[in-house]
């Protein structure tokens, strides 16, 4: 049984935009402003 | 004066002990006991055991710390809890054995008001025949020693490769009860993405090998989110990024022994295979470390106080029920032991009610069944809801616990490194809330609420990962304003 491998071998790949977003600095910026503020609500909210 | 006793000095314990030293002040007093002399970050243990991170950065000596701070430190480990006291004295004990250097093997009674187990887990190798480091043929990442003896290993490999000898690297879990999947995921890709900067990716076949149903389950059930392309699940997003990476994959595997150049595994379905391996990285089962309790007559009472698994009972509903059964309020919230109301158990100490994910077993028994994650954020959590609680109940004498934090109520964060480097560091971000799925409270959004279960993958969220290393690092060492970074 190997369902997961199945799975990997029909699995979108990323396209090539979705990668050069994944690396642009000014986009990843924006992101990591993102995340810390949702960590940081997440935090202050739950504990 | 009351005296609270911490047992363990990891993420919840050492949280644990901060706060109660930062409410309780100069009036009460604050006791860790540890066998280990320093605070490890365990998550970036990963990047010790690639080869990218010096063990020295994932460690500080406790000592200093402590000793600024006005909490007594003992460097021993704890082997019996005596709740009731005993003939002599009724007041509450714990029976250490001293770990250090100075007084190495000497025994102690140390009385405690509160006490809280902190002690995390009993890397449990023995389970699987071959496992480990330590007498075994495999790799751990789960102590720094262990991520120092991994990246030799890889590095080891990756000479073997430039050399032209294919090799294929196992990353996995070692047992079919094990946790912590989502720490072998990281180290799976922050290996792939080491041979790929070696330039060697091409001789080199990665396999990630879980106890998971499904990619992407991390025991917690796997989530479901939303992404720039609509709602997804943890597990089509996480077969995107295993094809993108090209890192095969076997689920719903228990490993069953493991020989100098093979693993030996069993799936779901009976089916018994064997996985060729070079270089192996698979982590241990947990179990509770070797406490015993007894009470004031010398009688053994540890069925009272822990679970068979070896952790200790606190106020979950441990009722055995079926899977389609199980709730959120099932989970914990107070930490407080049922029996004795001055013990809890928090970080991975405590005994869990139950999986969250779906436990599986193949025909013949073997258990294939990913146990609930209870490190990082809601192990912090948890210390610093434990560490008010008692300062109330110290300082106002409430009679009860005060502060809750509820895996099935709270919510957390897992940032997963899948390559390290400041401009070609990749991760994939989660967060989830709650823990534990709520289906009466989220019904349509598989128990989980949607607004705050999110996943993205990219540069920024290792540069969070890495924020995180600094921020809680600093946060240990109990420095300037330390508590304003929230666990």
């Amino acid at each position: 049984m190997d369902t997961a491998q199945n799975q990997i071998d029909r699995a979108p790949l990323t396209d090539a935009r979705e990668l050069r977003r994944r690396r642009n600095l000014i986009i990843q910026f924006f992101h990591f402003v993102t995340l810390n503020w949702k960590m940081y609500s997440l935090a202050k909210s739950h504990h | 004066m009351a005296r609270v006793v911490v047992l363990g000095a990891g993420v919840s314990g050492h949280t644990a002990a901060l706060y109660l030293k930062k409410k309780l002040g100069k009036e009460h007093e604050v006791v860790v006991i540890s066998p280990n002399s320093q605070w490890n970050w365990i998550p970036s243990n990963i990047w010790v055991g690639v080869g990218k991170m010096a063990p020295e950065k994932v460690v500080f000596p406790l000592a200093p710390i402590y000793r600024r701070k006005g909490i007594e430190f003992r460097q021993a480990k704890a082997v019996g809890i005596l709740p009731e006291g005993d003939a002599g004295d009724a007041r509450a004990a714990v029976d250490v054995v001293y770990t250090g250097t100075t007084r190495t093997g000497e025994t102690e009674r140390i009385r405690y008001d509160y006490l809280i187990n902190a002690t995390g887990p009993k890397l449990k190798f023995a389970a699987t025949p071959g496992l480990g480091p330590d007498g075994g043929y495999t790799a751990s990442v789960c102590t720094p020693s262990h991520a120092v003896d991994a990246a030799q290993r890889l590095a080891d490999a990756i000479i073997a490769l430039r050399a032209g000898t294919p090799q294929t690297l196992v990353v996995g879990v070692g047992h079919g009860t094990c946790t912590c999947e989502g720490a072998a995921f990281e180290y799976a890709f922050n290996v792939e993405h080491e041979l790929r900067a070696a330039g060697v990716r091409d001789k080199a076949e990665v396999i990630y090998l879980t106890n998971e149903h499904e990619l992407g389950d991390f025991g917690v059930g796997g989530m479901v989110f939303d992404t720039r392309d609509g709602r997804v699940s943890s597990e089509a997003w996480m077969a995107s990024l295993f094809r993108e990476r090209g890192i095969r994959a076997i689920t719903q595997a228990a490993v069953t022994s493991v020989e100098p150049d093979v693993i030996n595994y069993t799936q779901i379905d009976g089916s018994t295979h064997t996985q060729p391996y070079d270089f192996a990285m698979l982590l241990p089962p947990f179990g509770g470390v070797d406490l015993t309790a007894t009470d004031r007559y010398g009688a053994d009472i540890t069925a009272e106080v822990f679970a068979p698994s070896g952790f200790m009972r606190v106020d979950a509903d441990y009722t055995a029920r079926p899977f389609e059964e199980w709730t959120a309020s099932d989970w914990p919230k107070t930490y407080q032991n049922p029996t004795y109301g001055n013990i809890f158990g928090v970080g991975i100490a405590f005994a869990p009610p139950h999986q969250i994910s779906r436990p599986y077993a193949t025909p013949d028994g073997i258990a294939i069944a990913a146990a609930p994650p209870r490190t990082g954020m809601p192990s912090g959590a948890m210390g610093k809801a434990v560490a008010l609680t008692i300062s109330d109940m110290i300082l106002t004498g409430a009679p009860k616990p005060t502060h809750t934090a509820s895996m099935g109520e709270m919510g957390a964060a897992c940032i997963a490194s899948t390559g390290t480097g400041l401009l070609r560091g990749t991760a994939a971000a989660m967060a989830m809330s709650p823990i534990v799925p709520d289906y009466s409270r989220y019904p349509s959004t598989d128990g989980r609420d949607a607004t705050e279960t999110t996943g993205d993958i990219g540069l920024a969220a290792h540069w969070v990962k890495r924020l995180l290393h600094t921020a809680f690092i600093y946060k240990a060492k109990a420095l300037p304003l330390w508590y304003l970074i929230p666990e």
